[in-house]
């Protein structure tokens, strides 16, 4: 016999103004196995989790069920005051009569009074064949891998390695800087990328708690979260060999954007005219020491066309998303160009302009007002040459005209897409990407810096264009999270994993394909699998997958949740 | 745990979602956080919000596990109906003053219970609930308030505006009212500072051209926000102000103010697009017979699945984009007329709405000037805290040891808030690390 004690939150009126919790109260005294039964105001309030200690103590309770809010709000405040108690935390079950209960059946409170009753019983039976288990330790090991030598990489690095933890950072390219090095000016200010990021490279490169690859990129990866085993090959040379495996415990992706193929702008003559260039080639060009020249003649282009969305916002023939920075760097570079050539004009196409950041919104309005960037609302329908010009044909949505335009040159704003191999360094970290190859953040509002797998973080364009302000919050973002897992002393792990009855497991096998953690394996020597706790993510897919029932989860037996479903009395 | 250079403990001012962030990333590294937030409770604008853009994700269900966290943590001391009253020394040793308000409740005595405000005879109009909800005089926030204390409003409360009444007095089961509280002070000392103050709305008296204040059915878009909340006034159900009918023709106006130097500010409130397209969104679900309209400068939606999610709302939930200004808006037979120019197709539009919803401005908090004051800060031209640098310190300022989080620095949403806190909080860590604080080092 277990001595079980339910303790029935009324939450203010969340839950009392609903259900009627004397009545759950009276009905679960009478139930099997259920010690001791009462209600208070607010569970999670100080007092009330006084009561719950006390109960413990006072009626030599061995198990506790709480219904009250969903376990996401407090059942770690439970467990909390459970283990105060002198009890296993996992013996501490929650029973969800608000989320699940009170709030969505308001207009039906008599029923709602029996379903709480429900849910609390199934939770009593569960807490009846909990184990007292405890909190599994693992190893940790204190130094970062960061990939990506660009300004996130670097930021990210810097801020891992300054707090005093050795760093790996690892750059597929011979030169740190990623596209910022590329820039011959940044908005909003027009300092040069190189002068920009010289004193983060000449940091990364001097520290000393910073050890830099080069040429070299990710080969392979085992392990889980603190104890990963990572090995790097030379970048780009498909036959060699794979490194000696380093040992990091967390892991930072910062492999930053590509641009959209120029090939496949076939429509905008890219690759065919040669007075047609990128964005990214613009910026060469601007920073030439010889001036502007365009590239068919040499000569300095007086009427400068931009297009703006090349293959961004359209997903028939490129990319239904927006790459987000394309807006502010086309303002920039037609100021750019206006400095170096001040007779010169310059046309900007566009959807809509995206001037949302601090100072962004009066750059646009300067380029326009004092720089006289002409700024055409509409999108390109045909780029051809005519007569040493590159003829642009559009709309203008605005006044419902066709816009023709002999120009110069034309500079396209190509689409942000996730760096070359992102998906392939995704499959071999295992790592959740989006349909483009973007990583996946943990959830989109409250975990922007965290991947789905825990110890891997993620920096900057890797997970959606950002530009650089942006790109160096979430760097530190993503810092910080490494600085915190490095700093527990040893790293926990929750018990309640998969566990294999090997009395009648049959060594086939099954579970190790079914499990997607790859936590399991086989023990050739007795025959069975066995599970590694520190990869099991109690998923479950092994339980559903085993024939011979052999595969549990330690609190989540097979029994309990029979059990659970046999006290439904609805 | 003194480190030798400076104390390794973090002062956070604002618990919104970006001083929550940068607390608990603080606290989560091993470090002490005093954490400072002027209103009752926790949680800051996203706890009034219904839903967020591009998911549609409950703001309450994915914020309160965050505010329950704040509120437990061993390391976080948590400070709120108060605020940083003066700050001397510099990065290292900060000694902050903290000015604690008169909440005429003794937190210590106080349970939550609740019994005060279910009993206060006193009604008044709710700031929470951006005055489309009513409160009472001794209130807290939300059910789900960390913590889960009350305040007495003087304004509203009847023993303070009468002399008479001490209904909560009498009723509260642990005596923990006490009308005679004063304000009190708490010194601390902290070796670094994060600034989350947020943001606040333009000021919907100063907008009389759109009838903002004066015809019932011209909304802003946090009351409609309230509105759309299961746990706002209507419990979630989109009900007109003046006559409780469900509107069946929502016009929305983007940019009220943003991006407009003449009446307003000049700069792009960065998450009104977002906000706006979520608005209608919900609104097409709630009432699928309904028309939404959105008048609207430019469409900016460049976060992830934002340019997605604005396609959806055109094309699946069929919101009516039109671009242009709105030159009027006046009250007419019960509906609200709106008058525009579609500069698409160069014409002018007039809508008889039945309910009109202003994207308007996000300014600074009101209190950044005299907080800007007290650290030795400064403001940029539009009020919000300048950063050191642009591009590569926009979470750094010019003080050593202080730093920015959230949309003090400038407008931004809950991703970039949070992205931006945590790199406040790596600021921080660093420092204290580099004083020799903290757990173990190396492998």
């Amino acid at each position: 016999m277990r001595r079980i004690g339910v303790f029935i939150c009324h939450c203010g009126f969340n839950i009392a103004g609903t259900v009627d919790v004397e009545t759950v109260a009276e009905a679960l005294r009478k139930y099997p196995q259920v010690a001791y039964a009462i209600t208070y105001k607010y569970m999670c309030s100080q007092p009330g989790q006084d009561l719950i200690r006390q109960a413990i103590a006072e009626h030599n309770l061995d198990g506790v069920v709480v219904a009250a809010c969903s376990p996401a709000m407090h059942e770690a405040t439970f467990r909390k005051a459970t283990a105060s108690a002198g009890l296993s935390p996992y013996v501490c079950e929650i029973a969800n009569i608000r989320e699940q209960c009170s709030w969505v059946h308001q207009a039906r409170p008599d029923q709602a009074t029996v379903k709480a009753a429900d849910i609390t019983r199934t939770m009593v039976e569960k807490a009846v064949r909990d184990e007292p288990l405890e909190a599994l330790s693992m190893p940790l090991t204190r130094r970062a891998l960061v990939i990506g030598g660009g300004l996130a990489g670097m930021e990210a690095a810097l801020e891992v390695a300054e707090a005093g933890y050795p760093v790996v950072l690892v750059e597929r390219s011979d030169c740190l800087g990623g596209k910022v090095a590329k820039l011959s000016g940044v908005y909003l200010n027009f300092s040069a990328g190189p002068e920009l990021i010289a004193e983060r490279i000449r940091a990364v490169r001097g520290h000393p708690k910073i050890e830099l690859h080069l040429s070299t990129e990710v080969a392979s990866l085992e392990g889980y979260v603190g104890n990963f085993r990572v090995r790097l090959k030379p970048a780009g040379r498909p036959d060699s060999e794979a490194g000696e495996p380093l040992e990091v415990g967390a892991i930072i992706i910062a492999t930053g954007f590509d641009l959209y193929p120029m090939a496949l702008l076939g429509e905008y003559g890219a690759g065919r005219y040669p007075d047609v260039v990128s964005g990214l080639d613009f910026e060469r060009m601007l920073a030439s020491p010889d001036g502007l020249r365009r590239p068919s003649d040499g000569t300095i282009p007086k009427e400068v066309v931009f297009v703006q969305c090349v293959r961004s916002r359209d997903p028939e023939r490129g990319l239904p998303y927006c790459s987000r920075i394309c807006c502010m760097y086309t303002a920039k570079q037609a100021r750019l160009y206006k400095r170096l050539v001040p007779d010169g004009q310059a046309y900007v196409f566009y959807i809509d302009i995206r001037s949302a950041g601090k100072g962004y919104e009066e750059f646009v309005q300067e380029a326009m007002q004092e720089d006289g960037i002409l700024y055409l609302r509409g999108r390109v329908a045909r780029v051809f040459p005519q007569g040493g010009k590159t003829v642009v044909w559009g709309a203008d949505t605005l006044t419902g005209k066709v816009v023709e335009i002999p120009a110069d040159l034309v500079v396209l704003a190509t689409a942000a897409v996730p760096s070359e191999g992102a998906m392939e360094l995704a499959q071999r970290l295992r790592v959740a990407t989006d349909p483009y190859g973007f990583f996946s953040e943990a959830h989109p509002k409250l975990r922007p810096v965290e991947s789905l797998t825990a110890g891997i973080y993620l920096a900057g364009a890797a997970q959606a264009p950002r530009d650089i302000p942006d790109t160096i919050a979430m760097a530190g973002g993503a810092a910080a999270k490494v600085l915190a897992l490095f700093s527990q002393e040893k790293m926990t792990q929750e018990p309640t994993v998969a566990y294999v009855i090997e009395e009648i497991c049959s060594g086939c096998g099954v579970c190790i394909s079914a499990c997607p953690y790859e936590a399991r394996s086989i023990d050739e020597r007795r025959g069975v699998a066995v599970v590694n706790p520190a990869l099991c993510q109690n998923c479950g897919a092994c339980v559903a997958a085993c024939p011979n029932k052999a595969a549990q989860i330690r609190n989540w037996t097979a029994d309990q949740v029979i059990a659970m479903i046999e006290a439904l009395e609805l | 745990m003194d480190g030798q250079n400076g104390i390794p403990r973090a002062l956070v001012i604002g618990a919104g979602i970006a001083g929550m962030q940068a607390a608990l990333d603080i606290a989560n590294a091993g470090f002490e956080v005093v954490l400072v937030e002027r209103q009752p409770s926790i949680g800051g604008h996203m706890l009034q919000l219904s839903e967020t853009f591009p998911t549609l994700d409950c703001a309450q269900c994915i914020l309160t596990p965050r505010t329950v966290e704040v509120g437990q943590h061993p390391r976080i001391r948590l400070y709120t109906y108060a605020e940083v009253d003066r700050v001397e020394g510099k990065a290292g040793r900060f000694r902050v003053r903290i000015r604690r308000l008169p909440a005429y409740v003794n937190w210590d005595l106080c349970t939550g219970c609740g019994l005060c405000q279910e009993k206060c005879p006193a009604k008044t109009s709710s700031e929470f609930e951006g005055g489309v909800g009513l409160r009472k005089a001794i209130y807290t926030l939300s059910p789900q308030a960390v913590p889960k204390k009350p305040v007495i409003d003087p304004a509203s409360c009847i023993y303070f505006l009468r002399g008479k009444c001490r209904a909560c007095e009498k009723l509260c089961p642990t005596k923990a009212i006490d009308f005679e509280q004063r304000e009190t002070f708490v010194e601390e000392e902290v070796g670094a500072i994060v600034v989350a103050t947020g943001f606040d709305l333009y000021p919907s008296a100063e907008l009389g051209e759109y009838g903002a204040g004066k015809i019932p059915d011209v909304l802003t878009g946090l009351q409609f926000e309230r509105l759309l909340s299961a746990s706002g006034p209507t419990a979630g159900q989109i009900l007109r102000p003046s006559d409780g009918r469900i509107p069946k023709e929502v016009v929305f106006i983007q940019c009220v103010r943003s991006r407009d130097p003449e009446r307003g500010v000049p700069y792009c409130s960065r998450i009104c697009c977002m906000y706006t397209a979520k608005h209608a969104t919900l609104y097409k679900h709630r009432v699928p017979d309904g028309q939404a309209y959105i008048f609207y400068i430019d469409i900016r939606s460049a976060g992830k699945n934002y340019e997605e999610f604005i396609r959806r709302a055109m094309e699946e939930d069929g919101v009516l984009y039109i671009r242009g200004k709105v030159s009027r808006v006046f009250a007419q037979d019960g509906k609200v007329v709106v008058w525009g120019a579609d500069t698409l197709s160069g014409r002018p539009v007039e809508i008889a709405a039945d309910l009109v919803v202003l994207a308007t401005a996000l300014v600074p908090d009101p209190d950044a000037h005299r907080l800007a004051e007290v650290l030795g800060l400064e403001l940029d031209a539009d009020g919000f805290f300048r950063e050191q640098e642009a591009n590569l310190r926009p979470m750094e300022t010019d003080r050593p040891g202080i730093f920015l989080a959230g949309a003090a620095q400038s407008p931004k949403d809950i991703p970039d808030a949070v992205a931006q806190a945590g790199g406040a909080a790596a600021k921080v860590l660093t420092l204290f690390r580099k004083w020799g604080g903290g757990g173990p080092s190396g492998r």
